[in-house]
């Protein structure tokens, strides 16, 4: 049970119940929760102030013009610095952005996203953006890069590239060809061909070339075929439209996986649009279930 | 009731603290960011936060001096080489606040460098055709010699043709190689390497397979004066060492 205070006893003690130290404490608390009530009233987003915030540069219908908008584009316009523009650039610079910002909260009230098919494209960007802020703000650990690279390893490899000759023989002459295959197989690798095969030289493939472009060049089949060769190596001979092909494979690059930290940038990238991807995917599918959305018969 | 003044004073105090630092990090955004490097009290002012932000934001990629690292494409900060802008505390601000390739609007992403190797090498610029492993060979000699270093002389002249004509270079990196800092193309002719050792090798895989480095946005996630004190402390990271250099 507590002990009423009498008036000998010291309002400091804090034994014994005290009127007028309850009656202050009140006193103190209501302060500060109307102080702070009062910090919030004027401070809270949302809130009409007359004091333009230090990071603006101006408030137009409490809507606040950046500050760091505000040097970019003296900068872009003008090419200097706040402290090296004239009284006549500043003004100009911050009218601009502040009929730029009235036209856009005008644009708002006429609804122009309802009918204005570039401020539509625009805004879906924007929502798009929006939605997939938490993947691109997101900076990935590089134990969650580095596994994501073991997954999907067969992406971060070289492009193969290639060195051949194509040789074509008459249609019909088969024996000429496989004549010349035996021939390659035991030539030296990289010497001049010798002069009596009776072909000629496709010119298909000029120099060293990238598989793409071996694969362009040569069509399907006979890529398929050089694609398998090893330095030095022939194929046998390949019918088509044009004559018997005999592939002689000078140099031939498999693609090779990159490391890790080759392909990091590749990888950080495609994390991201992955992360991307599934967070609009997971959006779409929310904003669909909570909309009403009435199909016409005919298209249903 | 010695106990409640004193915590009421404690409050007082920390208000008046929480006011003063308001106070200033006003004035630390009202100023000209390019006279903020000369005023030594808002450098003072800014330097301890700035590292803070630095050190939990940062550091994790650049390093904690600011050296980068070549390996994954990192650049450096504490050198006089800027990638992208010309190192004003306004250009590393922008940097800070929307990023590079960060995928906001307002990012620095006017350039990609292509991967030549690839059947389609830039996805922006659809009427770049890919380069030939000879060509790529050229281009890098080319390079080499305007660095002024050892080059097969008929390789290099191949190279500039391939430079100035169908590998469109010069379009990001300028005529001269010497790049634009403007969309964040590195001059060539200089031995600062961004992505690897500087070698032959290096260069050449750049070329075949493009580079896009990224740099997240700050903005929305930093306050505004947390990102002008962040801007300021990676602007001392480079001055600092270049008046240690200088001395």
């Amino acid at each position: 049970m507590s002990k009423v205070s009498g008036a000998d006893h010291s309002w400091r003690d804090f034994t014994r119940v005290s009127p007028a130290r309850s009656f202050f404490l009140m006193g103190c608390g209501a302060l500060l929760g109307l102080g702070l009530a009062g910090y919030s009233l004027f401070t809270a987003r949302g809130t009409s102030t007359l004091r333009v915030p230090p990071e603006a540069v101006a408030l137009v219908n409490q809507q606040p013009i950046s500050r760091s908008d505000y040097l970019a584009q003296m900068q872009t316009l003008y090419g200097v610095d706040p402290a090296h523009a004239t009284r006549a650039e500043r003004a100009q610079v911050l009218e601009d952005m502040i009929r730029e910002e009235l036209f856009v909260q005008r644009g708002k009230e006429l609804d122009l996203v309802s009918s204005d098919p570039e401020t539509r494209a625009a805004l879906v960007n924007a929502v798009e953006l929006e939605i997939a802020a938490d993947a691109i703000t997101a900076q990935p650990s590089e134990a969650a890069l580095r596994a994501y690279y073991e997954v999907h390893r067969t992406r971060y490899v070289s492009e193969g590239t290639m060195r051949l000759r194509d040789l074509v023989f008459a249609p019909g002459d088969a024996a000429g060809a496989a004549r010349a295959v035996l021939m390659l197989k035991s030539a030296t690798p990289g010497a001049p061909l010798p002069g009596e095969l009776q072909a000629r030289d496709s010119g298909k493939i000029a120099d060293e070339e990238f598989y793409f472009a071996a694969r362009i060049h040569l069509g399907e089949r006979l890529f398929e075929a050089a694609q398998r060769l090893g330095d030095g190596a022939v194929c046998a001979p390949i019918e088509t439209a044009d004559g018997i092909h005999v592939l002689y494979m000078l140099e031939n690059r498999v693609p090779a996986r990159f490391a890790y930290e080759a392909a990091r940038d590749q990888v950080l990238k495609d994390y991201r649009n992955d992360a991307i991807a599934h967070l609009r995917t997971g959006d779409e599918l929310f904003l669909r279930r909570r909309a009403n959305v009435l199909i016409a018969d005919d298209l249903r | 009731m010695r106990a409640a003044c004193l915590a009421a004073a404690a409050l007082a105090m920390i208000g008046a603290v929480q006011l003063y630092r308001a106070h200033i990090e006003a004035r630390l955004l009202r100023s000209d960011p390019e006279s903020l490097p000369t005023d030594a009290a808002m450098m003072q002012f800014a330097r301890a936060p700035g590292r803070q932000l630095y050190e939990a934001h940062c550091a994790s990629c650049h390093g904690l001096a600011g050296g980068g690292d070549t390996a994954r494409g990192v650049p450096a900060l504490n050198d006089a080489d800027w990638l992208y802008g010309s190192g004003s505390v306004a250009d590393i601000e922008r940097v800070i606040d929307y990023g590079i390739r960060s995928y906001h609007p307002k990012a620095w992403n006017l350039a990609v460098m292509p991967a030549y190797a690839r059947p389609q090498p830039s996805t922006r610029e659809s009427r770049l055709e890919p380069l030939s492993p000879g060509e790529i060979r050229d281009v890098v000699e080319y390079l080499w010699a305007r660095q002024g270093r050892d080059a097969d002389v008929e390789a290099a002249r191949r190279g500039a043709q391939v430079y100035a004509g169908r590998g469109g270079c010069y379009d990001c990196h300028a005529p001269d190689a010497q790049g634009d800092s403007a969309i964040g193309a590195p001059n060539l002719t200089d031995r600062i390497t961004l992505y690897g050792d500087g070698s032959r090798e290096a260069l050449a895989l750049s070329v075949a397979y493009g580079r896009q480095g990224v740099c997240p946005a700050w903005t929305g996630r930093l306050r505004a004066a947390d990102i002008r004190e962040l801007a300021l402390y990676v602007y001392s990271l480079s001055h600092t060492r270049r008046r240690h250099v200088e001395g």
